[in-house]
């Protein structure tokens, strides 16, 4: 029989068991999950670099598709976090397969730290992926690399924490895209990716400053451009501040077995 | 007087739509007991087992798991359980390897000790030439087979069985039974559900009979079956059902 009078530290090996799970379920879609952002990165590149590119202005010292490219990577990344954790959480309470690591000895962060995991993993990958075509390219450069690991870092984190809130609550796959369809979409083409805030008429500005993916999309911008439309200690303080206000979100849910326990 | 293995006081459990599916079930398994836990579909079995094993939370009431407390303390009392669930709970495209190496690492089992445990168990119950295969590929009885390795793998002191023989043949039946035994012999405690009397009849020593979340008749084997008409009889009579020359009539 096991030895169960050893005390319970940190799981390891369980968090690591759940990062080896997902990673073998991401495998199956390779092409979904990776190739698809990059060819769709690819895409913007020859529409932004060879056939509009010419035609815009400089923005800030930098090609319109270097000024774009960040934006189209930061939508990357939002869209591979929210969709790995939202559907690895609604499938396997699907399919009940969640009911493993909830008869498991395994807490609430460690089954939050795993899933995020494996998010912070795609969405980096998916990241690099993209800022090598860029570079390749003549399309961008990066300026600072430990910000640019921050922003992917934390974005995938928030996104990915959001993904677990949906797919927590999700009653059917209709739902699971709902927030894609009226919040994320919609929030990121206006969140500066193809226009500065000067672009816009004085009246909506104030809805730029407002929008949480103009921060991302400013940030990562920064790091790669060494671009800045605002400041970026705001940048920093609102994404710490989100995330940390979402892992406490996820952390409150999980213990009262929101969409876990019957 | 020892810890028992398993000591439910007063559970309670009320489902967001109102069903009271647990009504103030009390009930001691002790340590290295052989436990049939019967009744009706919907009398409360598996939602007993669920808030047991964190699957479902409790309403009200105390579960302790060799003395631990199951609510406030689990990630300790679950390290004592395993589970085969009534249902097939896996992904279906992973492998069987993979369903009983992932569990394993869930209860923090270091790789060798997961892969000596998952060869023993692969070859116990006969998943060798399958355990490459995706679960959805399986049939029926391997599928079962699946679960219960799963179950297994960490050893359990506590292994809890919810229906593990359902849709089973006969002959995979009598290999699981001999198992079953065999674990017991060696000091693990077993709760079994089963709908198919002579299972229960055959390998537990004390019996529970639950009916509307309560428990309606508690013993042991003999006091329950050894009754004229046997447990058959006991149990329809327990759980308010007519017996078969009463229902022909």
């Amino acid at each position: 029989m096991q030895d169960t009078t050893k005390p319970l530290g940190i799981n390891w090996i369980g968090l690591g068991t759940i990062v080896r799970r997902e990673v073998s379920r991401m495998m199956r879609v390779p092409i979904q999950a990776f190739v698809a952002p990059w060819i769709s990165a690819l895409l913007f590149i020859f529409i932004f670099g060879f056939i509009v590119g010419g035609r815009m202005p400089m923005i800030g010292g930098h090609k319109y598709i270097q000024f774009v490219l960040p934006g189209v990577l930061m939508l990357n990344i939002v869209n591979a976090s929210f969709l790995q954790s939202s559907s690895a959480i609604y499938f396997s309470r699907f399919l009940r397969f969640i009911e493993e690591t909830l008869v498991s000895p395994m807490s609430y962060v460690e089954m939050i730290a795993g899933s995020l995991a494996v998010v912070v993993v795609r969405s980096t990958v998916t990241a690099i992926g993209i800022l090598v075509i860029g570079i390749a390219f003549g399309a961008t450069k990066i300026y600072s690399i430990p910000e640019f690991l921050f922003w992917v870092v934390a974005v995938s984190a928030i996104f990915g924490l959001l993904g677990i809130v949906i797919g927590l609550w999700a009653k059917s796959f209709e739902q699971l895209n709902m927030l894609t369809v009226f919040f994320i979409t919609p929030l990121s083409m206006v969140g500066g990716v193809f226009n500065t805030i000067a672009m816009l008429p004085p009246w909506m500005r104030w809805m730029a400053y407002g929008n949480p993916f103009f921060y991302f999309i400013n940030g990562i911008r920064h790091s790669m451009l060494g671009y800045s439309e605002v400041s970026q200690t705001l940048g920093y303080g609102l994404t710490i501040t989100a995330l940390v206000v979402m892992f406490l979100w996820v952390l409150r849910l999980y213990a009262k077995g929101y969409g876990l326990r019957e | 007087m020892p810890t028992p293995a398993l000591k439910i006081t007063d559970l309670r459990k009320v489902y967001r739509s109102g069903n009271v599916a647990v009504d103030g079930l009390s009930l001691t398994v002790a340590e290295g007991d052989f436990f049939g836990f019967l009744g009706p579909n919907g009398a409360g079995k598996s939602t007993t087992i669920h808030c047991v094993t964190g699957i479902a939370e409790p309403s009200g009431g105390t579960i302790e798991i060799f003395g631990v407390d199951a609510v406030k303390n689990y990630r300790e009392a679950r390290r004592l359980v395993g589970l085969c669930t009534q249902e097939f709970n896996v992904d279906p495209f992973a492998t069987p390897r993979q369903i009983v190496d992932w569990m394993g690492g869930y209860f923090g089992m270091g790789a060798a000790e997961r892969k000596s445990r998952i060869d023993y168990l692969m070859e116990r119950f006969e998943l060798g030439p399958h355990e490459k295969k995706a679960f959805r590929e399986l049939s029926g009885g391997l599928k079962r087979r699946v679960v219960l390795a799963r179950a297994l793998v960490n050893d359990p002191k506590l292994l809890i069985l919810d229906e593990p023989t359902a849709g089973v043949d006969v002959e995979l039946r009598r290999v699981l039974w001999r198992y079953l035994r065999e674990i017991n012999s060696d000091g693990r405690t077993i709760l079994l559900t089963s709908h198919y009397l002579e299972e229960v009849e055959r390998l537990c020593r004390n019996i529970a009979i639950v009916a509307k979340g309560k428990i309606v008749r508690q013993g042991t084997k003999d006091e329950i079956a050894g009754a004229p008409g046997g447990l058959e009889n006991a149990y329809l009579a327990a759980t308010g059902a007519e017996p078969d020359h009463v229902a022909g009539q």
